[in-house]
């Protein structure tokens, strides 16, 4: 930390945040530090070029992709309000060995264009962690090598995770065919 | 020195039946199917302080061939239902099943979307064991009730009849 204070006195944005500014100033929606929790929240058309930025770039590093997820906003107005009525937002924690710093960055994901590029090419963690949030969420990630669903039965329909899915499903639990199933 | 030696040149008589599920009841093969904390009680009710072989039972092995006793102790979910069924129908007969546990039993407080609210609905199930989890005790208690379900029956009877009971009641 006391390296980008040299290099920024005026300023306390983190050393990250500069340089994803630097590179793609407007597609970064908004900056946010929550007792030491950086966001950043990130238009969808830069994602992938913003991602191999933040893994490659000698000074940042982000070499593990801890976790990819999305989160369904239906049911919040506000942030809804705040994104163009941008249905999901994908989440991606990043870590970087080198700085021992973490990132979350986040992409409204509009449902009308239900897709977003596929990190697997640059982490290959992703692979299934993109897999989870596409048999989750119903988002599909382009150029994925293998998109199926993981955790749910392949022939299950529907995404469990999203918001107008109902908890005790529907009718699954009754309905689905046990002999058809590969064991 | 074995029984011979008490009993000398004497003979005993008994049943088929008797002698059989003495035989049964007091060497039972449990076949474990523990998918969740449940299976932790399971492994306390098997190791030295519970110790699970007093009651004939201790041969815990992953083989339902060789296995005459299914214990579904933990969550079943959808995706996992057709593999408990496989090892179910791999099981020769006669088999006895514990639900071991809410979970397996009902759903417990997983009442969601993925979640088989009790195993009874697709393989007959013998001995409920409530809890969440049930103590290694309340697994013993489980395996008694089995050996007195096992003393009650009969060679000669079919036990498909039986099942075919057993399913319509759940």
């Amino acid at each position: 930390m006391s390296e980008e204070k040299e290099e920024t006195p005026e300023e306390q944005q983190p050393l990250v945040v500069q340089k994803a500014q630097e590179k793609y100033s407007d597609a970064i929606l908004e900056v946010s530090d929550a007792r030491g929790e950086l966001t950043i929240v990130v238009r969808k058309d830069v994602i992938h070029g913003l991602m191999e930025f933040l893994k490659n770039s000698p000074e940042l590093v982000y070499d593990y992709l801890v976790d990819v997820t999305a989160v369904d906003y239906s049911l919040m107005e506000d942030v809804l309000t705040k994104y163009d009525y941008a249905r999901f937002m994908v989440v991606y924690h990043l870590y970087s060995h080198k700085n021992r710093a973490r990132l979350r960055v986040k992409v409204p994901v509009h449902e009308k264009e239900l897709h977003i590029p596929s990190m697997a090419s640059l982490w290959r963690a992703a692979n299934w962690l993109e897999r989870e949030t596409y048999d989750m969420f119903g988002i599909t990630f382009d150029n994925h090598p293998d998109l199926r669903r993981i955790l749910m039965p392949d022939d299950y329909e529907g995404h469990p995770l999203r918001k107008d899915y109902p908890l005790r499903g529907r009718g699954e639990r009754e309905s689905f065919n046990f002999e058809r199933q590969n064991a | 020195m074995g029984l011979e030696s008490k009993l000398g040149d004497n003979i005993f008589t008994t049943t088929v039946d008797k002698f059989v599920n003495w035989g049964r009841k007091n060497s039972l093969w449990p076949m474990p199917f523990g998918t969740a904390c449940c299976a932790i009680e399971m492994m306390a009710a098997l190791a030295s302080k519970f110790d699970l072989s007093r009651f004939g039972a201790e041969v815990i092995r992953f083989s339902p061939r060789q296995s005459d006793l299914l214990i579904v102790s933990g969550r079943i979910s959808l995706k996992m239902m057709p593999v408990l069924k496989k090892i179910y129908d791999q099981m020769p007969e006669p088999k006895w099943v514990i639900s071991m546990g809410a979970c397996a039993s009902s759903g417990g407080v997983f009442d969601t979307y993925t979640l088989i609210q009790g195993v009874d609905q697709f393989i007959p199930v013998d001995v409920y064991i409530p809890g969440c989890p049930p103590r290694p005790e309340d697994l013993i208690d489980a395996v008694i009730h089995i050996q007195q379900i096992v003393d009650q029956e009969s060679v000669s009877k079919k036990r498909m009849e039986k099942r075919a009971i057993a399913g319509s009641r759940g």
